[in-house]
């Protein structure tokens, strides 16, 4: 999927209209029949939240934070192979070092909180991603939109303590997807507000890029 | 944004951290006691206080989140009136102020009747050069990202708390981006931490940038 617009699928994903929970075999299906052929050796997402009308709940913090989780390991990986493939120079290189290292400080403080019910931290494949310097722009814009995304979706589902551990977090993934947007040249803040994207349309999207192996 | 008047040195009687612990004084009682220019912010909006019903309680927080707004809004609008700025520091000031202009009409849309006037503000000479500009928006956004992140969790109801947190983040673009444009690091630390609302009045206090309030408004504190 490495060459496809990454943004064109979270357009896509923002022009639908607002879904019902669905259930994790009926996301599956839908990921199976809308996105089968694009996933192409990717595995599909498995444990997502299938929140949206449920009250707060612990184990409903478990699913929704092993879900950040993922996304905190996609982010915090991506960041360290870009890093190690000595790709990036100059203001790209300082972002991905602090940026990296906040992705894996948020990974680690979900980890705790989550205690023995963390998720296990999958293999990615990042191709040329993170060795290309136009395909790194673009894929860090769209890995935190959609990390600001996914938490700004969940924020109503979770249970005050655990709204209050995501709010911490959320607010540095905004200020690092404005940071990279204004590198690449696009305007940080493009909207007076920030829609969250349901469990379903982060999980599409991210089923869509390949990253995730197992 | 430098703590140079607190509410205590405002404050010496106590009256208005007397008010702020409770949401039971009527709204005479804490007009008679909050006269004073630069603390004014805290007679428009009640301290929300743990135990309230929901509904007022919501009501208090969106004012609160209302008068950060429009001191934001009116602080972008008159850096640009005064074609103080140029460039890149132009460009953020005139979407970034947009956005906070947004955040107003949405707030007292939300708000309707119940929603705060607009203060009278003088921002000192924060808006007539770049460099104080700067350093003030800075100060601004960052305190709005935690002031936010620090009432969200407060919030009863679903909707508004959807509506609070989108603006969150956004707050949070606009600090990183003023940030960069000031030579700071956009994103200085992995976790950002929220703010109280005592804390926020006393920072927004200590600015004098607003001057006055004006009197007729519904009082969100008693419903």
């Amino acid at each position: 999927m490495t060459d496809r617009v990454f943004l064109e699928i979270l357009d896509e994903a923002a022009a639908a209209p607002a879904e019902l929970p669905l259930s994790r075999a009926r996301l599956l299906e839908r990921a199976l029949i809308g996105g089968g052929a694009v996933i192409a050796g990717g595995v599909l997402l498995g444990g997502l939240p299938s929140t949206g009308s449920t009250a707060p709940s612990a184990s409903q913090d478990v699913e929704i934070l092993n879900f950040a989780l993922l996304i905190e390991y996609l982010q915090a990986s991506f960041y360290a192979e870009a890093l190690a493939k000595g790709a990036l120079r100059r203001e790209r290189r300082r972002f991905a070092r602090i940026v990296g290292s906040h992705e894996q400080a948020h990974a680690s403080l979900i980890d705790r909180t989550l205690a023995g019910k963390a998720r296990q931290k999958p293999r990615f494949d990042f191709s040329d991603t993170t060795s290309e310097q136009a395909k790194f722009d673009q894929t860090a814009v769209v890995l935190e939109e959609i990390g600001l995304a996914a938490y700004n979706g969940q924020a109503s589902n979770l249970t005050k303590a655990a709204l209050g551990t995501a709010a911490k977090i959320v607010s540095v993934e905004a200020r690092h997807a404005s940071w990279i947007r204004a590198i690449v040249g696009r305007v940080p803040a493009p909207d007076a507000t920030d829609q969250g994207k349901s469990a379903a349309q982060v999980s599409s999207a991210l089923n869509q890029t390949g990253f995730v192996r197992s | 944004m430098a703590e140079e008047l607190t509410l205590e040195s405002v404050d010496e009687d106590g009256a208005l951290a007397e008010a702020l612990s409770t949401v039971s004084g009527t709204r005479a009682e804490l007009l008679r006691r909050v006269a004073l220019g630069g603390a004014a912010l805290l007679a428009v909006t009640a301290a929300p206080a743990s135990a309230a019903p929901s509904r007022s309680k919501d009501i208090a927080i969106l004012n609160y989140a209302l008068t950060l707004e429009y001191l934001q809004a009116a602080f972008y609008t008159e850096a640009l009136d005064l074609g103080s700025l140029h460039g890149a520091l132009e460009e953020q000031a005139r979407i970034v102020g947009a956005h906070e202009r947004g955040h107003v009409a949405a707030l007292r849309k939300t708000l309707g009747g119940a929603a705060v006037k607009r203060p009278k503000f003088n921002f000192r000479g924060s808006t007539e050069s770049p460099e104080a500009f700067r350093k003030t928006a800075v100060a601004f956004e960052d305190l709005a990202v935690a002031a936010y992140k620090g009432q969200a969790p407060n919030i009863q109801s679903k909707a508004y708390l959807m509506a609070a947190i989108s603006i969150h983040s956004v707050e949070a673009r606009h600090a990183a981006w003023i940030r960069r444009l000031a030579g700071s690091l956009p994103a200085a630390k992995p976790f950002d931490e929220p703010l109280s609302d005592t804390k926020v009045r006393r920072i927004v206090a200590s600015t004098r940038f607003i001057v006055q309030t004006q009197r007729k408004m519904h009082p969100p504190f008693t419903g």
